[in-house]
């Protein structure tokens, strides 16, 4: 009887001179794997053009029909992505959303990249939509932000041979 | 049979027409055979080689032309030397076909893997994306992974406007020629063609402006890349987005049948609006082409400046109001000057709203005072004894046929049914045309009358007259050799239109025109298919209100009442003079057309519109409706086919349909519960209307299946033009079908001393109006005023080539820019890109002194 | 031995009508129009005389194809002559029109048409100045135009001149050209003795072709069955260039052998060995020392897998490098692919893109495997020939001289892999 009290107390003894498990969240946060995914961010090329071209396959792959993208037509004078094609509205419903990745899959220009960031609440549904505005991330260092005026002819491929930003 | 033949494709047989292609018979088996280039309603070329298969045909016996057997008893069959193009052979009997081998999964696979070397893979932001044969068939027959591993593909414009209507992608272009084909085969408009060579050849414009075509729209259907885009729906949406609905276009009398692309969009405020049109397969109608008119006007469907809610004048001011508060108090006028009440109704309103219309005036109020605002062309009644027979296709007509084309421009006025009557030509067809002046119809006329300023139905008078008798030497005088033609035909259709005619001309050109087809030769031509009149009405649905009985003296069936109302004119005049007090006009702007110049004495107006027109303006209540897209209802043709169309975007603002509006007005002036759907609308004048009769909208939703096949799974071939499920129509019998038609008589017209040069105000596809300002797309297209006149003319006048000039006529005066065309018979003028005037008139031209500020070429 | 078709060889200045009609011109028209239309398709049907722009399609037949009875019918001369190392009609044209006229009028006559174009090289100017003149002059003397020599026949002469494109040398491509439409080929039927020039029958005949049939017309096909031999009869116009002493061209009979022709253009130029011949200007495949014997008919090459063609033949020494040859072939063809068709116009591309890779020496064993693969997807499966011509230079010099290809793509010929792609240049 008293061995198996010992045995008990023996363990709690062990376990108080641990150190603790509990992370104060949110003073501290623990870092995610790898494969996170977390909310979504459309990503831009160095010199700040958007990578994303409207081409609403990320909605078309999306099975929670979360995803909505309006394209509309760059010129050289405003120009917001390469190509010809950029998306005018880009919207994400966070509450649709289920994180499953498939939209990264489907991305022809890797733009849109699931995250870290898992930090979403929402007072009311509309702000769980997240607009293009949201989504982007910062114009690079170095580059400009859109839409840009550029000059003719550089940036008229959809899928250019620029460097992904670091 | 000796006219079919039976092949063996695949180890299936079909028997097929001879001369029948390869490529067809398959398909008709569902053995899709890929192609490119080839496309079932042109001719075929052999050029993209995707179609290659083995083709065998029985061996014969040179001398005796036995078919030589192998020892086995099997035929022996010669497969050449190699593949061949499935769309350039012709069946013939015994042929065996294979294109399930390994040589033929080979070639197709070399021709993707070729196509793939220059085409680009820019497949996300392509608009063809998701609609693509490449696409498609790539997956299908691809090899799925390139061996061309070079990574500078060759790099050609990726944004060429071939004019503001049609964008080409040069590097995406396969070089199949379809378009170019399309354009020079089907429309005769070769206005784009290749230029240079090999991985060179790319496609340009050869007009200006860039790619003036009427039907360029219909080449972006067939490309089967897409290389070629409107610039309406340049990167709109992606197709797999889209909504289609099915419609009828509104613009004109043919009726073609449309789909309504739709999509919410965010910028719309997450509203559904029309993102594209696109043509609707009825091999009756339209087979699978549209006009640009009708891919590109509907944006004033989703226009900002669209009626949203009832308005009611109060202290000078139309304000917005409540429906029921409009509603009663349109009742209540109505009924309190019921009187002295006249109704105008436009011609592009449905067969329930028309039928709504008449009942609200003669049921309700007791009046018979009811017109179409803007009436143009009479004949409606003489269509309803021999109008084109149930059971018609234009597309039958060919040799041995006739056609006789009277007083309309149909390239400008309906270009489907020019586009049908030329091909009819093309098929062998004797083709009339007979008018004041030469129109693009005249290329293909087999006779050709160009009768002189008011000798419209004196010429025509004579026609019938000489089309009597058997004639010996009919080629001595023109008029004889067309009258011989035209009662030797076989079939005969005859088109009639008012251009240069008064109302009560048309009236009698339409009596003269059904006297020619009732000449017997034989048989006579009407109650027969593929005989009888067509009119040319002036828009969508002028056939609806004649057989709707918006017309004075016709109740709806043509049954005529015992006291006539006042026709257009009168009301006007009625208006002006204090004799009506109060007007409803409905989807008709009589103040904006100049026929009416205010609102006279008039105590009460109220007009029913989509947007704030001149007439509207004036009005005591202004009733906001729904456009044809937001609701449901039925056009008639004038082939007199009944068609139904759906409702494809929700409803702007509170707008009702017209049909609801009336049908609340008819329940407050006493005439019971109103209907609750359009349907039922129609089934009450399919019981009111006896022509109307066993039609519901079950049955104008029947489809049946149609060959070529098109839209639907196989975009490869036949193009993105969409498949019909949602109905072919109903053409409705006209009487000589099943009674015999006396001859009409018809009124001497009154002969006008013509002197001085005439003007005749002449139709131009893009003119301007309400509709039509909606679509910035079209505004570089859009007919400006322009008078065109023979050199010698000119000259009296002292105007040159591009000079400015102003016209007056019925005291208004247009300005106008001066074209010297010695296709214009001397004598005559042609004004176009003006509103609607009827008759001849005596020009009043002054030249305008170069001080004007020209417009420059914006 | 007299010349039959370069009689201006033997008799000066024959280009003037004067001279010709001294020497017995115009005699054969003559003749020609005292028979039947038929009777003159049956003797030219009966020399046995074969189409010598290189198809060797027998032209009496192709005269009798044409549709009896009245209506509008053409006879046009194919004078467009782009093949690689063909240059006989330029010395027909050029030095004696004058046969060429009359063989075009027979042939008018003989099918019943008023009309003959000559479709010119756009380069042969020179040579199209002699022709009008040539023209002019039928016309003063009644040669040409209305009731030629008193006769009923009447026929006008028109010349056109291209713009500097192998392919309207097709004839369909000839006569869309001559039409004003792009110069591209048709896929057959309808064929031009149904549906030709603006929708008309018509014939379209090799300049050559027509030059040998007056002297059948005035010696009877028997004198011309007595020359070459029986399925091939008649003489030729060798065209010899490349590495030979004498390159110009040679009348011959039909039927003497390659290595006769070598002899006669006085050997191999600096007595270098023989390697190749092409045999037919580019458009034919290669053949080697063990083909030399064969006889120049339309059959002889068939066992070695080639053609007599145009006989243009061009010969190579020992110093040639094949792919370097094949490269330079698949150039041109690149060059006049008129791009209808997908095979040729991608597919040439596509060859000489990956032969130059081979050439350069960035190429490996795959490049080998996939120049002869798309070789093979080209072959056979074009609208018109000039598909075929393209590769077999690739797949003759490939069965041919293998080894050379090997040595390009492996060992020292072999070049780093890393400049493989930009290293490459094209003309595009």
């Amino acid at each position: 009887m008293i061995t198996e009290i010992l045995k008990g107390m023996f363990t709690t003894f062990k376990h108080l001179l641990q150190p603790p498990v509990t992370i104060q969240y949110p003073e501290v946060k623990r870092p995610v794997r790898y494969r996170f995914k977390g909310r979504h961010e459309l990503k831009r090329y160095d010199n700040g053009l958007e990578k994303c071209i409207g081409c609403a396959l990320c909605a078309a792959a999306c099975p929670a029909d979360a995803i909505f993208v309006e394209a509309a037509e760059n010129t050289d004078d405003e120009r917001y992505s390469p190509g010809e094609r950029y998306a005018r509205v880009y919207e994400i419903n966070m509450l649709r959303c289920i994180f499953c990745g498939f939209c990264e899959d489907a991305c022809p220009t890797e733009a849109i990249v699931l995250e870290d960031n898992y930090e979403l609440s929402f007072y009311d549904r509309a702000s769980a939509i997240y607009t293009k505005e949201m989504l982007l991330v910062p114009v690079p260092p170095g580059g400009q932000p859109t839409p840009q005026k550029v000059e003719p002819g550089k940036y008229d491929r959809a899928i250019p041979e620029m460097e992904d930003p670091k | 049979m000796s006219d079919l033949v039976t092949v063996t494709i695949d180890g299936v047989e079909v028997t097929v027409p001879q001369g029948t292609l390869v490529v067809d018979a398959a398909k008709m088996i569902d053995n899709d055979i890929p192609v490119f280039c080839y496309h079932p309603k042109l001719k075929p070329v052999g050029m993209c080689r995707m179609c290659l298969v083995e083709i065998g045909v029985p061996m014969r016996d040179r001398a005796t032309g036995e078919v030589l057997r192998n020892e086995d008893g099997s035929v022996r069959l010669n497969f050449g030397r190699g593949l061949q193009t499935a769309c350039t052979v012709v069946v013939s009997d015994g042929m065996v076909v294979r294109t399930a081998t390994q040589p033929v999964k080979d070639a197709r696979e070399a021709v993707i893997e070729f196509l793939l070397t220059s085409h680009p893979l820019d497949c996300p932001i392509c608009d063809k994306g998701g609609e693509c044969p490449l696409q498609n068939l790539t997956m299908r027959y691809g090899r799925g992974e390139s061996r061309f591993d070079f990574s500078n593909k060759i790099l050609l414009d990726k944004h060429v406007p071939l004019g503001e209507l049609i964008y080409l992608d040069r590097q995406r272009c396969i070089q199949c020629a379809r378009c170019i084909r399309f354009q020079d085969e089907v429309v005769d408009d070769p206005v784009i063609d290749f230029h240079n060579r090999g991985r060179r050849l790319e496609i340009v414009t050869l007009s200006e402006p860039g790619f003036d075509s009427y039907w360029s729209g219909n080449t972006t259907d067939i490309c089967p890349v897409g290389a070629l885009t409107t610039a309406d729906f340049r990167f709109g949406a992606r197709p797999w987005e889209l909504t289609s609905v099915a419609s009828v276009c509104t613009h004109c009398p043919v009726g073609c049948n449309t789909t309504l692309d739709t999509r919410r969009e965010a910028i719309a405020g997450g509203r559904s609006v029309i993102k594209r049109v696109m043509p609707r397969q009825n091999e009756w109608v339209n087979e699978i082409w549209i006009c640009d008119k009708g891919r590109f006007v509907h944006h004033y469907a989703d226009a900002p400046t669209r009626l949203k809610q009832p308005l009611v004048r109060k202290n000078g001011q139309l304000v917005e109001a409540s429906w029921d508060e409009a509603l009663d108090l349109v009742a209540g006028k109505l009924q309190q000057h019921k009187t002295a009440v006249a109704g105008l109704a436009g011609d592009r309103l449905s067969n329930e709203d028309l039928y709504l219309f008449q009942k609200l005036f003669r049921e309700g109020l007791g009046s018979n005072n009811i017109d179409l605002a803007n009436r143009r062309l009479a004949g409606g009644d003489v269509v309803a004894q021999v109008g084109l027979a149930s059971g018609s296709n234009l597309k039958e007509l060919g040799a041995g046929d006739a056609v006789l084309v009277v007083a309309t421009d149909l390239h400008e006025e309906a270009p489907v049914w020019w586009l049908r009557v030329k091909q009819a030509a093309e098929r062998g067809a004797v083709v009339v045309v007979a008018n004041l002046r030469p129109t693009r119809l005249d290329k293909f006329a087999t006779h050709r009358l160009h009768y002189a300023p008011g000798e419209a139905l004196s010429t025509i008078r004579q026609l019938v007259n000489l089309a009597k008798v058997e004639m010996e030497t009919a080629d001595s005088d023109p008029l004889a050799a067309a009258a011989d033609a035209l009662i030797k035909a076989k079939n005969m259709v005859v088109f009639y239109g008012s251009e240069g005619l008064t109302y009560e001309e048309t009236d009698a050109l339409a009596r003269l025109l059904a006297n020619l087809l009732l000449v017997k030769n034989g048989e006579g031509h009407v109650g027969r298919p593929n005989n009888g009149l067509i009119p040319v009405w002036p828009h969508s649905n002028t056939q609806g209100a004649w057989d709707m009985g918006v017309h004075p003296a016709f109740a709806p069936g043509y049954k005529p009442v015992s006291e006539p109302g006042l026709r257009a004119t009168d009301i006007y005049a009625g208006v002006a003079d204090g004799s009506l007090k109060a007007l409803f006009v409905i989807g008709a702007d009589p103040v904006g057309d100049g026929l009416m110049a205010d609102r006279g004495q008039l105590d009460f107006l109220v007009v029913q519109e989509l947007f704030m027109t001149k007439t509207a303006e004036l009005a005591d209540v202004v009733l906001p409706a729904q456009s044809w897209a937001e609701r449901e209802g039925t056009f008639t043709t004038g082939e007199r086919r009944v068609q139904r169309y759906y409702m494809a975007i929700p409803p702007i603002g509170d707008s009702r349909p017209d049909w609801q509006i009336l049908a609340q007005i008819n329940e407050r002036v006493g005439l019971g519960k109103p209907a609750f759907a359009a349907s039922l609308v129609f089934n009450e004048i399919a019981k009111v209307v006896p022509q109307y009769k066993g039609m519901d909208y079950r049955s104008l939703a029947r489809v049946e299946k149609q060959w070529p096949d098109v839209g639907g799974e196989d975009l490869y071939y036949g193009g993105t033009a969409h498949e019909n499920r949602s109905g072919l129509g109903q053409q409705w019998a006209c009487v000589a079908e099943s009674a015999t038609v006396e001859r009409f008589d018809v009124a001497e017209q009154p002969v006008i001393a013509r002197d001085g040069l005439q003007l005749v105000r002449v139709a131009a596809l893009y003119t301007s109006g309400t509709l039509i300002e909606q679509s910035p797309v079209l505004h570089h297209r859009m007919a400006r005023p322009t008078i065109q006149l023979a050199h010698a003319d000119a000259t009296a006048l002292g105007l040159a080539d591009d000079d400015r000039a102003e016209v007056t006529v019925n005291s208004v005066t247009y300005e106008t820019a001066v074209r010297v065309n010695e296709q214009v018979p001397a004598g005559l003028v042609l004004l176009s890109g003006v509103p609607y005037i009827a008759g001849l008139t005596t020009a009043q031209i002054r030249k305008l002194e170069t001080a004007v500020a020209q417009p420059t070429g914006d | 031995m007299a010349h039959i078709l370069l009689r201006h060889r033997d008799i000066e200045n024959i280009h003037e009508l004067d001279v010709y009609l001294a020497h017995g011109g115009y005699e054969g028209l003559k003749k020609a129009l005292s028979i039947q239309p038929d009777e003159v398709i049956e003797v030219v049907k009966k020399s046995g005389l074969r189409g010598r722009g290189g198809a060797g399609f027998p032209t009496g037949i192709k005269w009798g194809f044409i549709p009896k009875g009245p209506g509008e019918k053409y006879v046009i001369i194919n004078t467009d002559e782009s093949e690689t190392g063909t240059f006989k009609d330029r010395e027909l044209v050029e030095k004696n029109p004058h046969q060429v006229i009359e063989g075009a009028l027979i042939a008018a006559y003989a099918i019943g048409a008023r009309t003959i174009y000559n479709y010119f090289r756009g380069e042969y100017m020179d040579a199209a100045y002699r022709f009008e003149e040539a023209l002019k002059a039928c016309y003063e003397r009644g040669l040409l135009g209305q009731n030629i020599l008193g006769s009923d026949f009447s026929c006008d002469f028109y010349c056109h001149y291209g713009a500097g494109a192998y392919i309207c040398g097709e004839e369909t491509a000839l006569i869309n050209s001559l039409m004003g439409n792009l110069g591209q080929p048709w896929s057959k039927p309808p064929f031009p003795a149904i549906e030709g020039l603006y929708g008309k029958p018509t014939v379209v005949n090799n300049t050559e072709t027509l030059a040998n049939v007056p002297p059948i017309l005035v010696n009877g096909p028997e004198w011309y069955t007595s020359m070459g031999t029986e399925k091939s009869p008649g003489v030729k116009i060798v065209c010899m260039s490349g590495h030979v002493e004498r390159p110009g061209n040679y009348e011959v009979e039909m039927g003497v052998t390659y290595r006769q022709l070598i002899e006669m253009a006085g050997g191999m130029r600096n007595g270098r060995k023989f390697k190749a011949l092409l045999p037919s200007g580019g458009s034919g495949p290669v053949i080697t020392e063990e083909a030399l014997d064969a006889p120049m008919t339309y059959e002889g090459l068939t066992p070695y897998g080639s053609v007599m063609g145009s006989s243009s033949v061009i010969v190579m020494d020992e110093t040639t490098d094949m792919v370097w040859a094949a490269l330079k072939m698949v150039h041109f063809f690149r060059h006049e692919s008129c791009g209808k068709c997908t095979p040729c116009r991608e597919g040439t591309f596509w060859m000489e893109k990956v032969l130059s890779r081979i050439y350069h020496g960035y190429g490996t064993e795959r490049d080998l495997q996939i120049l002869e693969s798309v070789a093979n997807q080209i072959g056979g499966r074009c609208l018109c020939a000039l598909g075929d011509f393209a590769v077999n230079p690739v797949l003759s010099t490939i069965r041919h001289f293998f080894d050379e290809y090997k040595a390009k793509v492996s060992g020292a010929g072999q070049k780093q892999q890393a400049t493989r792609e930009t290293a490459v240049a094209t003309a595009d």
